[in-house]
């Protein structure tokens, strides 16, 4: 099981507080959900962890080790892997070269340990986009496009998955699909946390709900006390309706 | 198609084309060696430099000082040249651990033109405004390297050489990893590309290119001076890829040479040629972002599809796709 611990980390941009000092425990036995409303602070915690934003305050630690500050690319190659609110890929590219660039660069290669899929192929294979392989990125429909970035964050052989509104812009059908495919992912012994909106399929994926509001951390527990809370339903699940 | 260019660019000399026309057919040749350096961080990481006319330079110098100082000839200057271009190409790529486009295209610019300042009033070192000699070339395995045949022959040997060694390094791993700056730096960080370090190291690459260029024309001239590398002429060689495609194999050789051959052949004047490649560059940013090359490319691509009637289907693979 790994650890990633995330302890009183704020980050401010100009006057703006994105996040007033948080704490979250991210453990790879469960399925972790963060949900809150708009700049709740959401992306921020995941760059601020991922090394996109060094924090202002506080500290990041996997497994142990203090990795507060360190540059992208190494988190990356420590087996934190991350998908992006924009669904981003290399466009232009074949969908095996997307695949192949992450399984080149990823973590396996510096443990030395062989990772799940040998292949590029068998990777395309497991998120359902075999296909597609000699396609370019950027003519793939969205919601494949979605798969195509949960797929080059596992090439790069990760532990722990932090996937940023993965189904954003999904229809129905394609977000049961999506939580299926995480399921897989978690079965598979990889870390899934999850942000999203979607309340409902959150509370259907996740067992451990974090609620953020305004940089702060108003609730964290298991879903069905969470989504009970009265504070959480004030600030958020009321805003809704 | 690969074949029959090579076998052209080398059988050139025996269709006794004159003098003036291998002479130009030389300058092609070291112009289109840095031109398939630039090719590798401009066409595979996607960062355009205005620093290789000053590069060149770093080449072209090193060799003429090394000639002066130590009694150096071309072979023995060459790597010197190559490695001192490289260092300073590095030093060039810095700033684009930080700025990035026009920002840092006008940068480089910049570089080029202080390095020619510094040239300029660099005293006796470097000749100042009026540059520095060079001897010839000499005979290397009892052929005379400065008759005119045999030194295009001899820089058109590098400048292939220069060819293959950017196809491999485009259809390479490395050159993978170069392309994923070039489509998404972001996305390559998060997956443990460390894009900082790939930017110096591609650009390094290319100042070797660069700087052998360099050193072939310092002594093919047999005199530099500061002019030949400012940063207009640099606007040149960003011309030049980009009229010819900076990701195709040919890209770089066709762009040096029409804007080589191109005013000489038509007679225009220097003035009214540069106004025409003003032009030309809005042109081809605009309707021909792939180069002419890669627009021949695909177009043939998708003449052999239509002929075939073959469903169309995946998109050809981006670098250096012509593999005849």
């Amino acid at each position: 099981m790994t650890v990633l611990e995330v302890s009183g980390v704020s980050k401010r941009f100009g006057g703006v507080v994105a996040l007033a000092g948080v704490d979250v425990t991210i453990k790879s036995d469960e399925i972790l959900g963060i949900i809150g409303p708009n700049g709740s602070g959401k992306t921020t915690l995941f760059n601020a962890v991922c090394g996109v934003h060094r924090p202002d305050g506080g500290r990041v630690r996997w497994n142990g080790v203090d990795i507060t500050g360190k540059p992208a690319f190494e988190i990356g190659r420590m087996g934190i892997g991350r998908t992006f609110q924009q669904a981003m890929s290399f466009p232009s590219l074949s969908v095996r070269e997307n695949i192949q660039i992450a399984m080149e660069h990823g973590s396996h290669r510096r443990d030395g340990a062989t990772w799940r899929w040998s292949s590029a192929e068998e990777l395309l294979q497991f998120v359902g986009l075999e296909e597609f392989a000699d396609e370019s990125a950027n003519a793939m429909p969205f919601g494949n496009l979605r798969r195509l970035g949960i797929a080059v964050a596992l090439g790069g052989g990760p532990s722990q998955l932090l996937l940023d509104e993965p189904a954003a812009g999904l229809n129905e059908a394609e977000s049961v699909e999506l939580i299926q495919l995480f399921r897989r992912i978690h079965q598979l012994g990889v870390g899934v946390c999850v942000i999203d909106h979607h309340v409902q399929m959150m509370a259907e994926l996740c067992r451990h709900l974090i609620v953020l509001h305004f940089g702060n951390k108003i609730a964290d527990g298991p879903t069905e006390t969470v989504v009970r809370d009265a504070k959480v339903i004030e600030v958020y699940l009321g805003a809704q309706s | 198609m690969t074949a029959v260019v090579v076998v052209a660019v080398l059988a050139l000399p025996w269709f006794n084309p004159g003098y003036r026309a291998l002479s130009f057919g030389i300058t092609t040749g070291f112009t289109a060696i840095v031109l398939y350096g630039m090719a590798v961080p401009f066409g595979q990481a996607g960062i355009m430099s205005l620093g290789y006319a000053g590069l060149m330079g770093f080449g072209a110098y090193t060799a003429a000082i090394l000639s002066r100082d130590f009694g150096m000839n071309m072979w023995q200057a060459m790597p010197f040249s190559a490695l001192v271009a490289a260092l300073f190409a590095g030093l060039f790529g810095l700033p684009s651990l930080r700025i990035s486009g026009h920002h840092f295209a006008i940068t480089t610019y910049v570089m080029c033109e202080l390095l020619r300042i510094t040239l300029t009033n660099g005293g006796k070192f470097t000749g100042a405004a009026t540059g520095l000699d060079l001897p010839p070339i000499g005979a290397a395995f009892g052929v005379n390297l400065d008759q005119v045949k045999n030194t295009y022959l001899l820089v058109a040997v590098f400048m292939l050489a220069s060819m293959l060694a950017t196809y491999l390094i485009a259809n390479s791993k490395y050159g993978r990893t170069l392309r994923s700056i070039r489509e998404n730096e972001q996305l390559a960080r998060s997956v443990g590309v460390n894009t900082n370090m790939h930017k110096v190291l591609a650009f390094m690459l290319s100042g070797l290119f660069a700087g052998i260029g360099g050193d072939l024309q310092a002594y093919n001239f047999r005199h530099i001076s500061p002019d030949l590398y400012g940063g207009a002429i640099s606007l040149y060689f960003a011309l030049m890829v980009m009229l010819g495609g900076p990701r195709t194999l040919f890209g770089p050789l066709a762009g040096a040479f029409i804007v080589t051959f191109l005013p000489e052949a038509m007679k225009i004047d220097p003035v009214d040629s540069r106004i025409a490649y003003g032009v030309a560059l809005i042109a081809v940013i605009m309707l021909l972002p792939g180069g002419i090359i890669g627009v021949t490319e695909r177009g043939y691509q998708w003449l052999v599809e239509a002929v075939r009637g073959a469903p169309r289907g995946a998109s050809p693979p981006e670098a250096n796709s012509s593999k005849a």
